[in-house]
């Protein structure tokens, strides 16, 4: 074999292995067969380009691209300017559907970042290839820690300009919490004297009587006389004076204390 | 002093020769299968003991500081492309092609055959140093792309036997940390040791001394320059790729 073939064979070689890496990094993927969407967000956490795209946590695709859109608005009206143009594996797309949702997270020890995307549900509509999606804006770390510091400061400030009225106050708290104490002491040892415990048995049996009295009001008998004595109260109402009178003169008596 | 400014008359004059000089394909050839091919199963054979040493150190080293060693292939691709791959690769160079470069135009220089070059009319830069330069450019470039691929092949199979991480698993870390210009990178850091190495070997060549002596002192004192001259290197480009 001359020379230049052999040299020629080594620079070949060298060559594939650099397909192979590119292959292995995925830059080249000529067998995958992935569709491509795009989601579009107003912040995106740190994400890069290559970073994976998880279904239910599978791996399924990766970033391809991230552009500036400065003027791109949704459908609904709302602006968003950032976009990311992901792919997703076949195998996959069935579960991507209209109510999927794109999310940023984080999984790791070392805080690697991936967009998640929620399986959608079988009612809805399978996504077209190509389709623009809004995501799920990820909460802003350093917004949260700035404004937990604003509440602290305010926090401070509150208690430094009424520290007089908030040390009165514990003070007074303190106080309550000692006079409660005392109360609960002095209702243990009542409810431990034998009078207190006569007077709560006698308690007891009254309120065991009157039950059983207005138990017995409550009986068939006692709506009867209710009844009757409903009925004479009735007839005796229209009897006055003069009808008595009347009554007795035309019965004939005489009655000394009419 | 004399010695660092014969080498900067070396390069540049190689460069200007570089421009005007017609490609030998022939002589290229033969020097680029000395230095590649001649070189190809030594430098695989140590790449792949070192693949081997930076798995096992980076998952011990892991374990003792976080209890888990998951991010090791991660890691140890980006050591093994960033640095493993084309120093190991040009340090070996070093001592089997640049020693035989010094030992070669030494030879030449104290027998006289370099004057006999320039009698006949013929530029010893020009038909010496160029082909050499151009061919080791050129292999260095190929052997580092070769011995990175073999070592992050190598710590594949040895996360995988000795970790008990899949090649699935070693890729999807892999790619947490690489990027494709990563290898690009280690390419591109061996071609410029490659550069190094004949320039360095053909000066202490053009300046060896008489005798048996001479070429010994020659080599050795080329070796020493070149290794260092790589490691120099290394660091300034790893500093320039990594924060400029």
């Amino acid at each position: 074999m001359k020379t230049e073939t052999k040299v020629g064979i080594l620079a070949v070689g060298a060559a594939a292995l650099l397909l192979v890496f590119a292959m292995m990094m995925g830059v080249l993927s000529p067998f995958s067969q992935s569709h491509e969407l795009h989601v579009v967000y107003n912040y995106a956490g740190g994400i890069d380009t290559g970073s994976p795209v998880r279904v239910m946590g599978i791996t399924v695709g990766k970033v391809r691209s991230i552009s500036f859109d400065p003027g791109y608005r949704t459908p609904e009206g709302e602006e968003v300017k950032l976009r990311l143009t992901i792919s997703v594996d076949k195998k996959a797309w069935a579960s991507v559907r209209k109510d999927s949702k794109f999310y940023i997270n984080m999984a790791g020890v070392i805080g690697e970042k991936f967009l998640e995307v929620s399986p959608g549900s079988v009612e809805a509509e399978p996504l077209e290839d190509g389709t623009v999606v809004r995501g799920e804006d990820p909460p802003r770390i350093d917004q949260l820690i700035s404004q937990s510091y604003g509440l602290a400061g305010k926090i401070i400030d509150l208690v430094e300009k009424n520290e007089g009225s908030v040390s009165n106050m514990i003070l007074q708290l303190d106080r309550l919490t000692t006079n409660f104490n005392r109360t609960l002491v002095l209702l243990d040892k009542t409810s431990k004297n034998k009078d207190m415990v006569r007077l709560l048995d006698n308690a007891i049996k009254i309120t065991d009587d009157l039950a059983h009295i207005t138990g017995g009001l409550r009986s068939k008998k006692a709506e009867e006389t209710y009844e009757l004595v409903h009925k004479l109260l009735h007839r005796l109402e229209p009897l006055d004076a003069a009808a008595i009178r009347k009554f007795l003169q035309e019965e004939g008596v005489r009655a000394r204390i009419l | 002093m004399k010695q660092l400014r014969h080498f900067f008359d070396l390069v540049a004059r190689t460069l200007f020769v570089l421009s005007s000089t017609p490609f030998r394909m022939k002589e290229f050839s033969r020097q680029l299968y000395f230095v590649a091919n001649g070189s190809l199963p030594i430098v695989l054979f140590c790449v792949g003991f070192a693949a081997i040493v930076t798995i096992l150190e980076a998952s011990f080293h892991m374990k003792l500081v976080i209890q888990n060693d998951s991010m090791v292939p991660g890691f140890a691709a980006l050591l093994i492309l960033r640095e493993l791959g084309p120093v190991v690769t040009a340090l070996l160079l070093t001592s089997r092609v640049g020693a035989g470069f010094t030992a070669e135009v030494g030879l030449m220089k104290t027998t006289e055959q370099i004057d006999a070059l320039r009698m006949l009319g013929i530029d010893p830069v020009q038909y010496l140093v160029v082909p050499r330069l151009i061919a080791t450019i050129v292999g260095t470039f190929l052997l580092a792309l070769l011995a990175s691929m073999t070592c992050l092949l190598g710590a594949m199979f040895v996360t995988d036997i000795h970790l008990g991480y899949s090649p699935a698993m070693f890729l999807s870390s892999m790619r947490v940390f690489v990027d494709f210009q990563d290898l690009l990178l280690a390419g591109l850091k061996g071609a410029v040791f490659g550069a190094v190495i004949p320039l360095v070997s053909c000066h202490f060549g053009f300046l060896c001394e008489e005798g048996a002596e001479g070429v010994g002192k020659a080599t050795t004192q080329s070796v020493v320059v070149s290794s260092v001259s790589i490691i120099v290197l290394d660091f300034i480009l790893s500093y320039v790729f990594s924060y400029v």
